[in-house]
């Protein structure tokens, strides 16, 4: 069951540096995307465990307080510009000790998979899951309704389609 | 109450239930023992501790969707050398609602040791084939539709074919599957048939019925017997407890959550094996990058398999995953992922899965913490090394520009010519991501109490009428997809139980309503 867990005080400032420092952007996509990604790794670690959820501010905390084990100043990582931030966690991710490096793990995958979810992510980089999946519901409704006009299905391990569809056309339904 | 699936709303108060077996966990294992003794006319109940989403609640919403289906919100990872992320589902359907459906019997020579070198002699190929005929029938492991393939599945099969290396095509558990590649957060046009879609519904049509939200803590005993259960009702407006009275009770909770309940409730001490003997067929991750669009939104999950090296336990294969899944398989992030990813629609994706020879070790600690332990030998890595060597040479004869390792000293190979720079600095255990969804061992059947937690009909050495029938009683390592082999093995310990409680299971095999038999 889900917590009503949220980042608050000095730790919110922390979480949203990382992930301000770890989010995608690209001049042509005009979106800021960190606020909305800080919300959906806030969603993340409501589902986590408490002892996940304690790893986890763990590693947040190690990120801010990582410029000593990457020769990179005493300085809070919030307290960085952006570009800084991001050059310091990527030094944290390349070093060479792996007990290190996982303090990036955590944070990267929840950051990732939020931001790379994200229907204009999706959008930009040529991932239209929302429309891919609704053309695919719709094109698998007409073969269940072709399979409906058989008496039997053939056994197993056959494949359900037959000659209906040609393979070619299998992953190009046009809605008509 | 929707068909059988009674949940939280549906109750109120504390809750005393009595039946003839009780059966812990919905997925491979519970939902298929389940289905076989409510067919045999037993009172059978299932309790899961997670809910029930019906087909059109699969949102594109992947946090979401991870929240609802996995164990703590996809979060897992367990200790070692190198930690290993790894998922299990927690809903009705278990771990078989967010996997790839790929479906393979256990190989003929790893049932043959298992009776040769473990004594377990109903686990012959023979004998076990009528229930791999009966669980390939009732999930529908079939062929793709051709065509539903899709480019990351494509290029794989172009690669192999270049250098004439033996592929296999995938059965997978699913009637049309059309190719949206959305397997690990739940089908959203309902092809894949998973344990929600396929035993489950037969066990409701034979009276049974599944409480969601039900999370089981205590096993009951009375001189050695099981007798029942006990738990919490995860009741969203407040946590109510329930007790129930069985004959027996069948623990399929997994291979990590049914050694932890036993440690927990200090059962099967004696046997001292619960718990260990931990695989998870450990594998790492490669993508590689092509002149021409992959687009590897469009097609199925997994439609083959390379089995070329399966001798030296390499499996290879393709695996389509959604982008923000791909995003994960980079050790980048902030600008030099998004320069990565731009390129997003030129790259495949795929696994190598590695059949592991070392063990780990689940335990229970103090405050409901688990402590998951797994430790990736440098022999399995000189398989992964060799692997990731062997798949960078597969993707440049498929035409790849590129491949992405998960070696943290050499992430990108650059050409046919750089591969030999895996062997001159080979990778350490240390230095590499993996990943895992295959975990198995850890209450292994034997044929002796001193062997391994649970007796040839699947019932604990320890405590009479307590069954365990999960992915936790395979003997030992399979080098293939567990899920059939899981789900046969769990037929076999339903069938026999049925039998001792003077029941007998139809003597058709897994007919589905309307479907041909096999
Ligand atoms: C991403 C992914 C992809 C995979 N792909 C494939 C594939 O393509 N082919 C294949 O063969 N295998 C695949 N697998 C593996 C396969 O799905 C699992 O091995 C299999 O489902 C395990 O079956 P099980 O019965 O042991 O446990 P599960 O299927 O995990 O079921 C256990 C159930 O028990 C419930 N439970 C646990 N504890 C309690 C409790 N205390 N009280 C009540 N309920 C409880 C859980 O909520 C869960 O629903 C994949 C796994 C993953 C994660
Ligand atoms: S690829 Fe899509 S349609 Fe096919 S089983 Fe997976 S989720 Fe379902």
């Amino acid at each position: 069951m889900s917590s009503d867990f949220s980042f608050r005080g000095y730790t919110r400032r922390v979480a949203r540096s990382v992930v301000d420092a770890m989010v995608p952007r690209w001049p042509e996509l005009d979106a800021d995307l960190t606020d909305a990604v800080l919300e959906q790794v806030e969603d993340f670690a409501r589902n986590y465990p408490p002892f996940i959820r304690f790893g986890v501010m763990v590693m947040l905390y190690g990120l801010e307080f990582s410029g000593p084990f990457v020769r990179d100043g005493l300085r809070p990582t919030s307290f960085l510009d952006r570009e800084a931030a991001t050059r310091r966690l990527e030094k944290v991710a390349d070093h060479r000790i792996p007990q290190i490096r996982m303090m990036v793990m955590l944070p990267k995958i929840m950051v990732s998979f939020s931001a790379y979810s994200r229907p204009e992510v999706e959008a930009f980089l040529g991932a239209d899951r929302r429309a891919w999946r609704a053309n695919r519901k719709a094109f698998r409704e007409v073969l269940i309704q072709l399979d409906e006009r058989r008496a039997a299905d053939p056994p197993v391990p056959a494949p359900l389609v037959g000659d209906a569809v040609r393979p070619e056309d299998y992953l190009r339904f046009e809605r008509t | 109450m929707i068909d059988g699936i009674i949940q939280p709303h549906d109750t109120r108060g504390d809750l005393r239930l009595e039946c003839d077996v009780v059966v812990v966990g919905s997925g491979a294992g519970g939902a298929t023992a389940a289905a076989v003794l409510a067919e045999a006319g037993l009172r059978v109940i299932v309790l899961e501790e997670g809910g029930w989403y019906p087909t059109e609640e699969f949102s594109a919403n992947i946090p979401e969707m991870l929240g609802k289906l996995m164990r703590g919100g996809a979060s897992t990872v367990m200790v070692g050398r190198s930690p290993v992320p790894y998922l299990e589902g927690r809903c009705v359907g278990g771990t078989t609602v967010v996997n790839g459906g790929m479906c393979w019997r256990t190989p003929e020579k790893v049932l043959d040791t298992w009776v040769r070198e473990r004594g377990l002699a109903h686990l012959a190929p023979k004998a076990l084939e009528p229930h791999f005929d009966a669980v390939e029938s009732a999930i529908d492991a079939r062929y793709q539709d051709p065509g539903s393939e899709g480019g990351v599945n494509d290029r794989f099969k172009a690669g192999a074919d270049a250098l004439g290396w033996k592929l296999s095509r995938n059965k997978r558990n699913q009637r049309h599957c059309v190719g949206s590649n959305d397997c690990v957060t739940g089908c959203p046009t309902g092809a894949k048939r998973s344990t929600a879609e396929s035993w489950l519904p037969r066990f409701y049509a034979a009276g049974g019925r599944l409480f969601t939200h039900f999370k089981v803590e205590r096993v009951r005993t009375r001189q050695g017997r099981a007798t029942g259960l006990a738990g919490t009702i995860l009741d969203p407006v407040g946590a109510r407890r329930f007790t129930v009275e069985a004959r027996a009770v069948v623990l399929s909770c997994g291979a990590i959550q049914t050694p932890l309940l036993l440690q927990r409730n200090k059962l099967c001490k004696p046997c001292g094996h619960v718990g260990r003997h931990f695989t998870i067929h450990p594998n790492i991750k490669m993508a590689a990058r092509f002149d021409t669009p992959v687009d590897s939104l469009r097609g199925t999950h997994q439609a083959w398999q390379c089995m070329e090296f399966g001798d030296e336990g390499i499996l290879m294969a393709p695996g389509a995953i959604p982008l923000a899944f791909m995003s994960a398989i980079f050790p980048s992030f902030g600008p030099r992922l998004a320069e990565r990813l731009r390129d997003y629609r030129y790259i495949a994706t795929g696994g190598i899965l590695v059949d592991d020879h070392a063990e780990g070790r689940i335990r229970a600690l103090p405050f409901g913490v688990p402590y998951i332990r797994y430790d990736v030998t440098d022999v399995d890595q000189s398989k992964f090394v060799r692997a990731a060597a062997l798949m960078a040479e597969l993707y440049f004869a498929a035409g790849a520009n590129e491949v992405y390792t998960p070696f943290h000293h050499l992430p990108v190979i650059g050409g046919p010519d750089d591969i030999a720079k895996l062997y001159a600095h080979p990778p350490r255990v240390e230095d590499t991501e993996y990943f895992t969804a295959h975990l198995m061992g850890t209450c292994r059947m034997s044929a002796h109490p001193r062997g391994g937690v649970v007796d040839p009909n699947g019932e604990t050495w320890d405590v009479s009428g307590l069954y365990v029938a999960d992915a936790g009683t395979m003997p030992g390592t399979i080098g293939v997809n567990p899920q059939v082999t899981i789900m046969a093995l769990a037929r076999l310990i339903a069938v026999r139980l049925a039998d001792r409680l003077g029941r007998k299971v139809p003597a058709k095999i897994a007919q589905v309503a309307g479907h041909a038999a096999a």
